[in-house]
């Protein structure tokens, strides 16, 4: 397999971690020497499968991811959703066996890193410990408000959420405000990521659209009154720790 | 309030850890070494606050703890349910401010540890680092499940997968068998933990009594038949990431 031309395919990686942890150059040297290996998957594939057990850690290098579970008679909850410059698998990845699904939500590109070249890199470079740690961390806060959103939520709230959540991180991502954002995401499996159904999605997105809060379509989604949605979602962005 | 005069207050801490990550001697004792203040804590106090920068990181010596979060409108949800040995505020490790509350779900004492000293040993020493990293990704693993819980379960299987994963916990730390423990919460505070409403859960209650698969004597839980049980409530236990040789000790009756 090829390797990646990491300076410039880590730069988002690092740029990320550099936000939170005060990285050396003795750091920085090591996180380019990760050995990766470069891969593309097709939308709706699985990177993991719960139950298998771990041997690689992906960071997600273009396109969007989800984790889910299922349920023993087969519904999905979708988890979380994940965005280009995410170590997307740490989760799985440091324990044993994988507890849920990661699936591609579009095709994605991908660099692999085996996992024990990832806990070598941890055990040697207490900087880069910390950032994966933190990074762990903050999914954990998200995990968290998704079971406040699940759980005690209307509907509409629920969904305004997500988009709320979705557009401040690619914000923070990519370092711009955008009109119109990429939103990868079908109705269903909208409906999968609030605990919500598929009908009372779509009615839900009907009437969103019809009070003039957001416009989807083909994967696009334009915020028409961000404040307002910000308040239908009961949106505070404390729990990202962007300010971390 | 039932710890042994004798026992140190970080023992439980050492227990859970050890729950999904073995430690050298040397690594154990430098746990046990960390620098602790006890507190006795009655019900409800709180022990962190959404937007505190905490400096401390409380482990449950006795009692129970719980944490939530409040939405706009004042609802709350419960976001996890902690034993003793559990320490609550490795979530909030290496970040600036707490994102959720954590209060006391009964009297207990806790012992605090200073933040700066966790995570100083957190980083220097790996093998103490990755046993606390492991058992903050367990926690993780936790939360995703309570996510699929809520968002995918109906109303008895909810309730019934929280009370199978109490049990789990609280056998897997040597606290009780799996099949008979005491359950800290309220019916209200079960809804919130399930996203339910309080009338919700005190059917469901009665329904699962009726069925046989619970008895309840006070706030005493008993499950007459554990596999069924497990079956109802679609409860797996993969998420929780045991080791093999901590899930084999076990009390499965």
């Amino acid at each position: 397999m090829p390797l990646l031309n990491q300076t410039s395919l880590l730069a988002p990686l690092v740029r990320r971690w550099s936000r939170t942890t005060a990285l050396t150059e003795d750091d920085l040297e090591a996180i380019e020497a990760m050995p990766f290996a470069e891969r593309a998957a097709p939308r709706e594939s699985y990177l993991v499968r719960e139950g298998e057990p771990t041997a690689s850690c992906i960071l997600l290098l273009d396109g969007f991811a989800y984790r889910q579970k299922l349920v023993s008679h087969g519904a999905r909850q979708i988890i979380s959703i994940h965005i280009p410059g995410e170590f997307i698998d740490l989760q799985n990845a440091i324990l044993d066996v994988a507890d849920h699904n990661v699936q591609c939500l579009t095709r994605v590109h991908l660099g692999v890193i085996s996992k024990s070249a990832l806990l070598d890199l941890m055990a040697v470079r207490p900087n880069v410990r910390r950032a994966i740690w933190l990074d762990t961390l903050v999914d954990s806060s998200i995990f968290r408000e998704w079971v406040v959103n699940v759980g005690r939520r209307d509907a509409r709230a629920r969904i305004a959420h997500l988009f709320c959540e979705l557009i401040v991180r690619l914000r923070r991502s990519d370092g711009q405000d955008q009109q119109v954002w990429d939103f990868p995401m079908t109705q269903e499996q909208i409906a999968d990521a609030t605990g919500l159904t598929a009908v009372h999605t779509n009615r839900t997105l009907q009437a969103m659209r019809r009070d003039g809060l957001i416009s989807l379509a083909n994967g696009k989604l334009s915020v028409l009154d961000w404040d307002k949605l910000a308040e239908v979602g009961d949106f505070n962005e404390r729990y990202l720790h962007h300010t971390v | 309030m039932n710890r042994q005069p004798s026992s140190h207050p970080l023992q439980n801490l050492l227990r859970k850890l050890q729950l999904h990550y073995h430690m050298g001697a040397e690594d154990q004792q430098a746990v046990l070494d960390l620098p602790y203040k006890s507190r006795l804590l009655e019900a409800q106090s709180y022990l962190v606050r959404e937007g505190d920068v905490p400096d401390r990181c409380a482990v449950i010596v006795s009692g129970y703890a719980f944490r939530h979060k409040l939405t706009g409108e004042g609802a709350r949800q419960i976001l996890a349910i902690h034993i003793p040995g559990e320490a609550v505020d490795f979530q909030n490790m290496f970040l600036n401010e707490a994102d959720h509350n954590v209060q006391m779900l009964s009297r207990g004492e806790v012992a605090e540890i200073p933040r700066h000293a966790l995570e100083e040993l957190a980083l220097s020493r790996s093998e103490v680092g990755r046993a606390i990293l492991l058992t903050t990704l367990v926690e993780a693993s936790i939360f995703r499940e309570w996510t699929l819980n809520i968002g995918r379960r109906d109303a008895r299987t909810r309730i019934a997968h929280l009370l199978c994963e109490f049990a789990y916990r609280l056998s897997a730390q040597g606290m009780a068998p799996i099949q008979d423990y005491e359950l800290p919460m309220t019916q209200e505070q079960l809804a919130d933990a399930t996203g339910l409403t309080a009338v919700h859960v005190n059917r469901v209650l009665k329904s699962l009594a009726a069925d046989g698969l619970i008895e309840r004597d006070r706030r005493v839980i008993r499950f007459p038949d554990w596999k069924r049980m497990r079956d109802v409530g679609d409860f797996n236990t993969r998420y929780m990431h045991t080791l093999p040789a901590a899930d084999t000790n076990l009390h499965l009756g």
